[in-house]
């Protein structure tokens, strides 16, 4: 294979990018989370799982393509999320991140050990919409192109709905100073909940694509957690745009490394990211800096 | 107060005095599970040196634990006697500890759990891939003559977990482990009246690594066959930091109490639901850290020393 041939680069790029637009959607609903309540939530990914189940469950028993639940999935987890920051968020945030990383990452714990006894540790996969578009030199994979269709389009639908009304404009109030929100009359716990609910069906959402592309389990969930803090380290943390570009480029370099070295070695690619950056820039690169729990 | 800790002293002593006739006779069964007690303090003792008296969460040390666990077969394959194989399985821990420490704890507040919530990861694929050194997948069998027997493993791990209780006893009454505590109340109130955080963390960090090390090793030799999975194990993470924060966390006794409650616990839940009992440990995680900040030894103590986050802060 000749390494640099521009239509092999051109191509990883796209593959990469593809994949990216589906990080980006996980990985801004876990941005969102900690923009507004400083709280990391460690069970993102196995909402994402959530998701990915039940349109897997859907698609065996009923026959429905992945595309379809969606609009039955992604509604079902927003209430899930809704609720579970009421009964369980919501008695960590204010209090040291410590608490709230061991609150979620106990969360985490549990969905993931309930998934293996209801589903065992076996791949599960959905074969639905299969095959590649070609275009003159090159092959688009019809499951990557409409995931990443869909990703952009959801992500775009949740950043304008956080820029243009008025409920986007509480929750980024919440998010720059919850105590001063609650003054001016935002009702900051309801926000909160909204928020994570959000949150949820955006990682639900980027579940069901999922099982379009790959092959899952219950356990899949720690390689994307991993992927999404390398995200939102680049991106810097809270920032939600940053956590979109962080997203194309982790997507990228993973294609690159897969392409050029080992899919293996592109596993590991996210974690070297993230110290890479970490070392260089210890507040991420779009540079936000931490700040204490202010809410 | 002098009289707790002649008590404390006494208590300590009966306990290993107990620990140390029990071979004499109980069987190989009962041998077998207070090892892994003496296992899940040692690791939990370790865990609670960086985490509990820092705040500084480490989601990673099972890496420690699966390189020791990794050195100390190889070693053993190479010929080298069973005591110095999990003595350089404790150095190889260590040494791998400073430049990642360095790295990570110039890092403040959730960068850190951030960047050692992979760790393990790393190590899992580094053990898989790197075939030459660790045969992959398949993992290393230690043929049954190259091993200690279970006397002396049982002996090497109650050494351990010992050794790892006095070390958290001596930090915790040391100046650096006031040092270390006042990092976790307040880490910009303790870099203002002179702690040097770094230097502190570093080196809680990297003596927090050592143990890990060689508690592997001796399991590598406990179990005699290791691989990827079974050593940078996610459900040995998740043990330890439940032991350690059910005991109470930033405690001396509190591994050691919580060790003795889980392992039992989940002896008696392993038979009856062995799928379930991770999902049980997550839930008693929850339960704890919501309602019990201080552990199961802030019942048996009035004034809580343990974490700090048990006066919350709470607004709208």
């Amino acid at each position: 294979m000749e390494l640099l041939d521009p239509i092999i680069l051109l191509q990883l790029l796209i593959d990469g990018l593809l994949a990216g637009a589906l990080y980006a959607l996980l990985a801004c609903g876990l941005n969102l989370v900690f923009g507004v309540m400083r709280v990391i939530n460690l069970a993102h990914a196995e909402l994402m799982l959530v998701g990915a189940f039940a349109a897997y469950l859907l698609y065996h028993y009923l026959g429905w393509h992945p595309l379809w639940s969606l609009l039955l999935v992604v509604p079902m987890v927003f209430v899930l999320g809704f609720y579970l920051e009421r009964v369980l968020i919501e008695c960590v945030v204010g209090r040291p991140l410590l608490t709230s990383l061991l609150a979620t990452y106990g969360l985490s714990i549990i969905l993931l050990n309930l998934g293996l006894l209801a589903f065992t540790s076996e791949y599960k996969s959905v074969p639905e919409l299969q095959g590649a578009l070609v275009m003159g030199e090159f092959a688009i994979s019809k499951p990557r192109a409409a995931a990443a269709i869909v990703s952009v389009l959801l992500t775009a639908a949740v950043f304008l709905f956080l820029d243009r009304t008025r409920l986007g404009k509480a929750i980024r109030a919440v998010s720059e100073h919850a105590q001063v929100a609650a003054i001016c009359g935002i009702d900051v716990r309801m926000i909160r909940m909204l928020t994570f609910g959000l949150s949820a069906a955006m990682a639900a959402a980027a579940g069901v694509m999922l099982t379009m592309i790959y092959s899952f389990s219950p356990e899949s969930g720690a390689d994307f957690i991993q992927k999404c803090f390398a995200i939102i380290i680049i991106g810097g943390m809270g920032n939600f745009a940053g956590a979109f570009y962080g997203s194309l480029l982790l997507g990228v370099v993973e294609a690159y490394v897969g392409g050029f070295a080992s899919s293996q070695w592109a596993e590991a690619v996210a974690y070297l990211l993230l110290v890479a950056v970490l070392l260089i820039r210890p507040s991420g690169l779009k540079g936000v800096a931490y700040a204490k729990p202010q809410v | 107060m002098p009289n707790r800790k002649y008590k404390d002293l006494w208590l300590g002593t009966a306990l290993l005095m107990l620990a140390m006739t029990a071979p004499l006779y109980v069987n190989d069964y009962y041998q077998s599970f207070l090892l892994q007690v003496f296992m899940m303090i040692a690791l939990g003792q370790a865990w609670n040196l960086i985490s509990g008296m820092t705040g500084y969460v480490s989601f990673g040390h099972t890496a420690f634990f699966g390189v020791g666990a990794y050195a100390g077969a190889l070693l053993l394959l190479a010929g080298f006697p069973w005591w110095l194989a999990v003595l350089k399985g404790g150095g190889i821990a260590l040494l791998l500890a400073i430049p990642l420490g360095l790295l990570t704890l110039r890092l403040r507040g959730p960068y850190f759990a951030i960047a050692m919530l992979g760790l393990n990861e790393v190590g899992r694929i580094a053990a898989t891939l790197w075939t030459d050194l660790t045969h992959g997948g398949d993992g290393i069998s230690l043929a049954p003559d190259l091993l200690p027997s279970l006397r002396t493993n049982y002996f090497s791990m109650l050494t351990l977990a010992t050794t790892a209780t006095l070390i958290v006893a001596y930090v915790y009454r040391s100046r650096f482990g006031l040092e270390l505590r006042a990092i976790r109340e307040d880490e910009e109130a303790a870099e203002m009246v002179g702690v040097n955080t770094v230097a502190n963390k570093v080196m809680a960090f990297v003596l927090s690594a050592l143990i890990p090390g060689a508690v592997g090793a001796v399991y590598a030799m406990y179990t005699s066959y290791i691989n990827p999975q079974s050593v940078f194990s996610p459900a040995l993470n998740i043990q330890i930091i439940v032991i350690v924060l059910f005991g109470g966390s930033g405690t001396v006794w509190g591994p050691l109490i919580g060790a003795g409650v889980v392992m039992v616990l989940r002896e008696l839940l392993w038979a009856q639901f062995p799928a379930a009992h991770l999902a049980l440990l997550g839930v008693l995680l929850l339960a704890v850290v919501l309602y019990l900040p201080g552990g199961l030894l802030s019942f048996v103590r009035a004034r809580p020393q343990g974490r700090a986050d048990s006066q919350v802060r709470k607004t709208p």
